[in-house]
């Protein structure tokens, strides 16, 4: 049975173009124009993942409250908040509210469909036991490549998938230095220097809340992050 | 210098100096007092003329006031005429020098005034010369204050004095005085001086040989002196003695043995009360009809046709024409003001008329005046005449101006005489000065109220420009931002309007600003949308077609999308980035480390290029963020980079300098033009030339620096290096304490 996506978006052109690519990948998609219509879908039947753009039609932050509806019925469906909306607040706006990525418009659509395959993949990998292949072990660091889990010290860190790659870009080859561009390449988005940079920062916060003696992510000051061993 | 002169061309100064337009208030004022003196100079004039005019008429066809015959140069002998003096005389200066003006009016008696005495048989016989002794006298009698005096002047060959052993009086050269006095009482006087000296008259009783019937008489005073041709005696006798009779005689010894009189000379028969001389005195009626008028607070005189002074009523010192009273001086702190610093100062302008000046043309008993002459010819006459104020020697050589006024008095189309009358102009002077007095201290008090309050409210009014023009500079910054608003006046007037004009302005200009500044970030959140529209259309189209033509146009479509998404993402960077310096936290660190591992890499990302780095060996601490200091050094370096010339070093620099961090890049080549150097760093500026524009720039990577330099409190700006052409910019932070 085919996963079905619900894609909640104002703008038709854009909708629909999402919507035909993820059709063409074998997904079911759903479309709505707005809460309203989106909410009331939802009440009969959740969709496997939703794609949420944040302002619809009249509501600035709609796609905030439909987040939030949607997980208070569902812990684990996977959300991706798509918007136009660039800034840092948003995106920690968006991810406190539990989705699962933030992406902005500008990403290109292989790489949302490698994300939200990675995503199921991760969701489908939750229920079958751990191959020892796709495991990577770095010290206290274990990352399970296949169900994009990452255990510190016993304690597993909720990461995004962006940051679940961009973390495993740079564990990859611990004490090399990995630059802004690099990772954005690696983790698929197509942003500005300072969002990586903000990404690290919640990536390292999420780290210290567990062990408040992490540091292993380093800066290098006009080059970029470096692992730590 | 240029302080002053600006201080000259502010606006209360200028306001001061068009205050001191009112000066032409106060002369005004003087010149309308001037014109009032004038004007009651003119009504002076008429009253004194009218005065005089008066009192001619009331003199007019009297001419028997004027009785030629009793002011002549008495013929008829009996008659003494008293000439009345207008000064003092003394009768013990041992001389006559102050009769001088008088001595025209002698009247002079000689042999043949020789009178027949029962002691002197001789003398019956006219004429005739007693031991060759041509005896005669000159008399002078003058009346001044109530005194009658007189001189005589004898010439006699042989002087007898009484002789000091004998008793009897009538034995040497004597004069005899008789009289009937007010009461009509004969009375008898005689004058025997024992050498030169001061008389020591005696009142005969019965008998002249008996000297116990002898009074001393004290009354009459007087000087007895010889001279070369005879002797003088001076005399003085209040007038009260004498009624209208008088008589005088020189009884004159000239054999020292004998002791005979050998000759009487005498005004009239000073034996016989009958025979007795008139005593001629300026006409009573006169000095009636002039008293009558005499209160007029001038001096009134009245002359004869020979220009001798009959009458003289009034003082010209204090003849002012005007009763005035003494300004009374105010108490307290504005008298003091007024009476020592004021009145001084007006002082040395005005005059002061003073009381103490002489009256030259007046000291005789004669005048002799143009205008006196013109008003005996018949015609009324005004004359103004300048009397230098002596006395006061070298005081302030200030003078008095007397009127006068004369009057012709006429009788049956004759010219008997004239009335003068004569006033002082210290009068209006002084009125006038009172007056400018008044009015200077008025005009004072105005202009410096007037001053006062135009100095302050050009005050208040410059300070509310002044501050008004702080607010309208604070406006905008050195960057030209708008970082202040101005506070709308509530005052009603132009400055409020200018205030709350300038108000509305400076916030419609501020949502201006705010527009721009957020156009970038706004245009490429709205340009978002359309360009994921064509980004996620040409993906679709991608992979529907297999039309390898089709791919080809495809490809650079996406090309383009994807420039366009990165001018997109760069220009809404600055407005990301504010954003989360809004709630970026700042930490202790030390910059050395940072530029040290900035300059590191940079080394390894522009392999072309050769850093030099001149990093402090100490730790320089600020409280910062390493991240935005990076970002800063980023955008700082490749701006350096970019504008560098080939083969030239970019250096870069940090230490301590002036309890500031100081971070700076430089790199040679172009200069900035002065006027771009702090445009640089706002945003969308960009001065690159068409050459280096390989790529999109918007111009916000020094902003963003900026931006992160004000995050750290901290200031950056660029400028050309001196040594070599090229720029350098420099980031300056406080340090920690």
């Amino acid at each position: 049975m085919s996963k079905r996506i619900a894609i909640v978006e104002d703008e038709a052109a854009i909708r629909e173009n999402y919507a035909d690519v993820l059709r063409k990948q074998g997904y079911e998609v759903l479309t709505y124009p707005n809460r309203k219509k989106a909410e009331d879908a939802f009440v009969i039947r959740l969709p496997d993942l939703a794609i949420i753009d944040i302002g619809l039609e009249d509501e600035i932050d709609g796609g905030f409250t439909l987040c939030q509806s949607l997980r208070s019925q569902s812990e684990t469906l996977p959300i991706i908040f798509l918007t136009a909306r660039d800034n840092d607040f948003d995106t920690v706006s968006g991810l406190r509210m539990g989705a699962d990525d933030y992406l902005t418009k500008d990403i290109s659509l292989p790489h949302l469909t490698a994300r939200i395959a990675a995503l199921f993949r991760r969701q489908e990998a939750m229920d079958q036991p751990t191959s020892p292949d796709s495991l990577l072990e770095r010290g206290d660091l274990l990352m399970d490549l296949s169900r994009l889990t990452v255990v510190w010290k016993q304690q597993t860190i909720e990461l995004t998938v962006t940051e679940f790659w961009m973390l495993h870009a740079l564990v990859k080859f611990p004490g090399h230095v990995k630059s802004r561009d690099a990772l954005m390449q690696e983790s698929k988005i197509y942003v500005d220097n300072s969002t990586i940079t903000s990404h690290v920062k919640r990536m390292r916060k999420k780290f210290i809340l567990s062990d408040s003696a992490f540091d292993q992510i380093d800066t290098v000051y006009g080059m970029g992050y470096r692992w730590n061993a | 210098m240029t302080g002053f002169l600006k201080q000259l061309l502010s606006i209360r100064f200028k306001l001061l100096l068009l205050s001191l337009l009112l000066l032409v208030i106060p002369w005004l004022g003087y010149s309308y007092i001037l014109e009032m003196e004038q004007y009651l100079s003119r009504g002076q004039e008429q009253t004194v003329l009218g005065t005089a005019r008066a009192l001619a008429t009331a003199l007019s066809e009297r001419p028997e006031l004027f009785n030629e015959s009793s002011y002549s140069r008495a013929e008829n002998s009996n008659e003494l005429y008293v000439y009345p003096v207008f000064h003092s005389l003394a009768v013990d200066d041992k001389s006559l020098a102050d009769w001088q003006d008088y001595r025209q009016y002698e009247q002079h008696f000689e042999a043949s005034s020789l009178i027949p005495n029962p002691e002197n048989p001789l003398s019956n016989i006219p004429g005739e010369e007693i031991f060759g002794d041509p005896l005669r006298f000159r008399l002078m009698l003058g009346e001044h204050n109530g005194y009658l005096f007189a001189y005589f002047r004898v010439l006699d060959d042989y002087v007898v004095l009484r002789s000091r052993d004998g008793l009897r009086v009538d034995r040497s050269d004597s004069l005899r005085l008789s009289l009937i006095n007010r009461d009509g009482v004969f009375e008898r006087y005689i004058i025997a001086p024992y050498d030169d000296e001061i008389i020591y008259p005696y009142r005969i009783g019965t008998d002249i040989r008996d000297f116990s019937s002898f009074e001393y008489e004290s009354r009459i005073t007087g000087e007895w002196r010889r001279i070369p041709q005879g002797y003088e005696i001076e005399l003085r006798l209040p007038i009260e003695m004498v009624g209208n009779k008088l008589g005088l005689a020189l009884y004159d010894v000239d054999d020292l043995d004998t002791r005979r009189v050998s000759a009487v000379i005498a005004t009239s028969n000073i034996d016989n009360p009958v025979e007795l001389g008139t005593l001629r005195r300026p006409t009573p009626e006169i000095d009636r009809i002039v008293a009558g008028m005499g209160h007029t607070n001038s001096r009134v005189q009245v002359v004869d046709r020979s220009q001798r002074v009959l009458l003289s009523v009034g003082d010209i010192q204090t003849a002012s024409g005007l009763m005035l009273t003494e300004e009374e001086v105010g108490s307290g702190v504005v008298g003091w003001v007024e009476e020592t610093i004021l009145h001084p100062l007006y002082y040395q302008v005005l005059t002061r008329p003073t009381t103490e000046f002489v009256d030259e043309l007046y000291q005789g008993g004669v005048l002799d005046s143009d205008h006196l002459i013109l008003s005996l010819t018949g015609q009324a006459s005004i004359n103004y005449r300048t009397v230098n104020n002596n006395g006061n020697e070298g005081a302030d050589g200030s003078t008095t101006r007397i009127l006068e006024a004369a009057y012709p008095i006429t009788a049956d189309g004759q010219v008997l005489g004239a009335v003068i009358v004569d006033q002082n102009m210290n009068g209006i002077r002084t009125f006038r000065n009172q007056a400018l007095e008044t009015l200077f201290d008025t005009m004072l008090a105005i202009l410096v109220f007037t001053m006062a309050a135009l100095f302050l409210f050009a005050t208040s009014l410059s300070g509310r420009i002044r501050g008004l023009r702080n607010q309208a500079e604070k406006i905008i910054d050195d960057a030209g931002r708008i970082t202040n608003t101005i506070e709308p006046s509530r005052s009603a007037d132009e400055l409020g309007d200018l205030s709350r004009s300038f108000a509305s302005i400076v916030d419609r200009l501020g949502q201006y600003t705010n527009y721009l500044e957020n156009m970038s970030s706004r245009l490429s959140h709205e340009l978002r949308t359309p360009v994921t529209v064509v980004r996620s259309s040409l993906e679709n189209l991608e992979l529907v077609t297999q039309d390898e033509q089709a791919q080809v146009y495809i490809k650079r479509a996406e090309e383009g999308i994807t420039r366009l998404n990165l001018i997109l993402t760069n220009m809404s960077e600055a407005a990301r980035l504010e954003q989360i310096l809004q709630s970026s936290e700042k930490e202790r660190t030390d910059l050395t480390k940072v530029i040290d591992a900035c300059v590191q890499n940079y080394q390894q990302i522009y392999p072309t290029l050769e850093f030099e780095s001149k990093i402090s060996l100490s730790p320089v601490r600020v409280v910062g963020n390493a991240d935005y200091i990076v970002q800063l050094m980023d955008k700082v370096v490749a701006n350096a980079v970019e504008f560098s010339n080939a083969g030239k070093p970019v250096r870069v620099a940090c230490y301590e300098d002036n309890g500031e961090a100081v971070v700076s890049v430089a790199n040679s080549g172009p200069y900035l033009d002065h006027d771009m150097k702090d445009r640089i760093f706002d945003s969308m500026v960009s001065v690159r030339p068409e050459s280096k524009k390989k790529q999109p720039h918007l111009g916000m990577g020094l902003h963003i620096a900026r931006m992160i330099a004000e995050f750290h409190h901290g200031y950056i700006y660029a400028d050309n290096l001196l040594e070599e052409e090229g720029v350098i910019v420099v980031l300056r932070i406080p340090l920690t304490t």
